[in-house]
């Protein structure tokens, strides 16, 4: 596994991995990305503990968070993010099937940087990913501490 | 003779009365007078003893005075010697003694007789006047309506008024003298030991009964109890005011059942909304989640396999594509109209002309490349929530635009009705397919389609959220239409005069 990321993705579903990384493969991005697959491994990364405790303490450059996720959901990781000095300067990027009101509000109260409702529609689905990709990964400037490529 | 007394007494002038004396004590004395001119002696006395007795019975104790005089006067003159003298010597004294004696009993005994008599009189008077009275309250108490019983201390009745034989079947007789609480089989809401401990002292006391009446049947009565005391502040007897409350009772027992059934049923309507919420919310998640793999993994075969599929191959996969993105379309309208139902609606007044605008730069993409001839009346402006307002457009508008599509020239036209007090009715009227008449009523329904997907694609869900909202709104929707000649489509908001109107 790359332990030096510069996208962090929260996913539990093996099929949304996949895609999600065929469509970051288009412009190399997908070797950028560390995929853990629920709340708890999400935190355990960002902590460099459990079996990430051999990693760089660099903070990715952005987290691509499902919300639906076991153990730990989605909002307590993005809650446990933003009360953490260290890390609420990471961009999180909410990646999610769910277009309920009720999680786009609790997200940005939370203090998400985006929200993205993942489409149904494969050629929608690519292009969104594409553009969250490049966007946060390579257009914008992460934050301090970050790992550069 | 009881009857005459007072007539004597009060009507008959004094004169009569001391008139009487005289003539009696005459008549005495003219008796006495023949009776000894036929040598009888020693009559006078007792004949004015009698004269006496006559004048003092009927006349009273003044006359009989003047009688006693008078008879002494007599006695003197005519029968004591020396005779025709009223010279008074020795010889004559035992006589006058004994004649004003027995004249002084005679009118003592008179006198004492008559006081008898009066008190017994003014005793019957009173008796008869309280009769009076008391009838007349008895009959008083008989016009209520109201259940009105006295009982003794020991529970016996006394007195039963109508109300009192109406409501419980008992006539007076049956029920005076009874046991009030065993006629009645009273249940008390308390320990009756309790309610008597508390009526004595208050001498008051108010409470609910149930009371089994004649015919076996049970009522229930607002009672309430007052102590009467005698003159000595013993308490005597209880008067017991009963007012049916029977039918009362049972509606508001109905209505305390109804109360529960109801806030059982907005118990499990709630629930239900939180299961229904809590189903949306899954569908949401979990039903696009496997679709959006289907439609991914099939645009990545089609995309690596691409030069190993022939034609039909190639069209399988379309078909799948196809079915997936339609699923998704049903997935995505199905919770919009679910999310329509449990919304809370934002009412304001609303524009509808800019709505009209909005609701036509949102269907940009579909009326590009199309000549559509518009008519677009002025709106006037309604009450509402102005989101799902313009969803209602959107969703009418985006039909017409769709169901226009295959005329040469097509023909779309938004107005207003006659403006109504109470309502604004708006119609969005088209020159497309149109539909019978005779399918009317499946219109409005969720997933009702009339035309094949072939023709016309779409989920069967945009006028169902039309009705869903207009309802919402206290309004009505309607269509007219005609095959292939076009259809308008009716729906009425409250006027912006008229906010309080509610669905």
């Amino acid at each position: 596994m790359n332990m030096l990321g510069r996208i962090l993705m929260v996913e539990d579903d093996p099929k949304d991995v996949e895609l999600t990384l065929t469509a970051l493969e288009e412009y190399n991005l997908a070797n950028e990305v560390v995929v853990t697959r629920d709340g708890e491994e999400a935190l355990d990364y960002l902590y460099s503990r459990g079996k990430f405790k051999t990693r760089s303490s660099d903070n990715p450059a952005v987290i691509l968070l499902d919300l639906k996720l076991p153990k730990v959901d989605g909002l307590e990781v993005l809650q446990q993010i933003k009360s953490d000095e260290k890390l609420k300067i990471i961009p999180v990027v909410v990646l999610t099937s769910s277009h309920e009101e009720k999680d786009m509000v609790a997200s940005y109260k939370l203090g998400v940087n985006a929200y993205v409702v993942k489409p149904v529609d494969f050629h929608e689905f690519v292009n969104a990913i594409r553009e969250l990709g490049v966007f946060w990964a390579i257009i914008n400037q992460p934050p301090p501490g970050s790992v550069r490529k | 003779m009881a009857r005459s007394y007072p007539y004597l007494q009060h009507v008959r002038p004094v004169v009569l009365r001391y008139g009487l004396a005289v003539v009696s004590v005459a008549m005495a004395l003219l008796v006495a007078l023949l009776v000894q001119h036929y040598k009888f002696h020693e009559v006078g006395l007792p004949l004015f003893l009698f004269a006496v007795a006559v004048t003092s019975w009927y006349a009273g104790v003044g006359p009989a005075a003047l009688a006693i005089v008078f008879s002494a006067l007599c006695f003197d003159y005519f029968f004591a010697p020396p005779l025709y003298s009223l010279n008074f010597t020795l010889n004559d004294l035992p006589s006058v003694l004994i004649l004003l004696t027995f004249a002084a009993l005679i009118t003592r005994f008179s006198a004492v007789r008559r006081s008898f008599e009066d008190k017994l009189r003014q005793a019957r008077d009173d008796l008869q006047t309280e009769v009076i009275e008391r009838t007349q309250q008895a009959s008083l108490l008989n016009l209520t309506h109201d259940t009105i019983f006295v009982r003794d201390m020991s529970e016996v009745i006394t007195y039963w008024n109508r109300g009192a034989q109406e409501l419980y079947g008992w006539p007076p007789e049956q029920a005076i003298g009874k046991s009030s609480h065993d006629l009645l089989r009273t249940v008390f809401p308390l320990p009756l030991d309790d309610i008597r401990a508390k009526f004595l002292q208050t001498g008051r006391w108010e409470g609910e009964l149930k009371h089994t009446k004649a015919d076996g049947t049970q009522v229930v009565v607002a009672s309430r109890w007052a102590l009467r005391f005698d003159e000595e502040e013993r308490p005597v007897a209880i008067l017991e005011t009963n007012n049916d409350i029977t039918e009362r009772k049972r509606r508001e027992e109905e209505i305390r059942g109804l109360n529960l059934e109801l806030a059982r049923r907005s118990t499990e309507l709630e629930a239900a909304n939180k299961e229904l919420e809590a189903f949306a919310y899954s569908v949401s998640h979990d039903l696009r989640a496997p679709l959006r793999h289907m439609f991914g993994y099939a645009e990545l075969l089609q995309k690596r396999a691409s030069s190993l599929l022939d034609e039909k191959s190639h069209q399988y996969l379309m078909m799948i594509l196809e079915s997936a993105k339609r699923m998704g379309n049903l997935i995505d309208d199905l919770l919009s109209f679910s999310r329509i139902g449990r919304a809370e609606t934002q009412k304001t007044l609303v524009n509808l002309d800019q709505l009209v605008q909005e609701a036509l730069s949102e269907l940009r993409q579909e009326t590009s490349g199309r000549d559509i001839a518009w008519k677009i009346d002025t709106l006037p402006v309604c009450h509402g929530d102005r989101s799902m307002l313009r969803l209602v457009l959107v969703n009418l508008l985006s039909n017409a635009v769709k169901f226009t599509r295959k005329q040469p020239q097509a023909k779309i036209e938004i107005g207003c009705g006659d403006a109504d007090k109470d309502e604004i009715v708006v119609f969005v009227r088209d020159n497309g397919a149109g539909f019978d008449m005779k399918y009317v009523k499946k219109l409005f329904g969720v997933f009702q389609r009339l035309h094949q997907t072939d023709a016309f694609e779409g989920t069967g869900i945009g006028l169902a959220t039309v009705q869903r909202i207009i309802h919402r709104h206290g309004g009505k929707v309607r269509a007219e239409g005609v095959v292939d000649q076009g259809a308008t489509f009716y729906f009425s908001v409250p006027n912006f005069r008229n906010p309080g109107r509610q669905p």
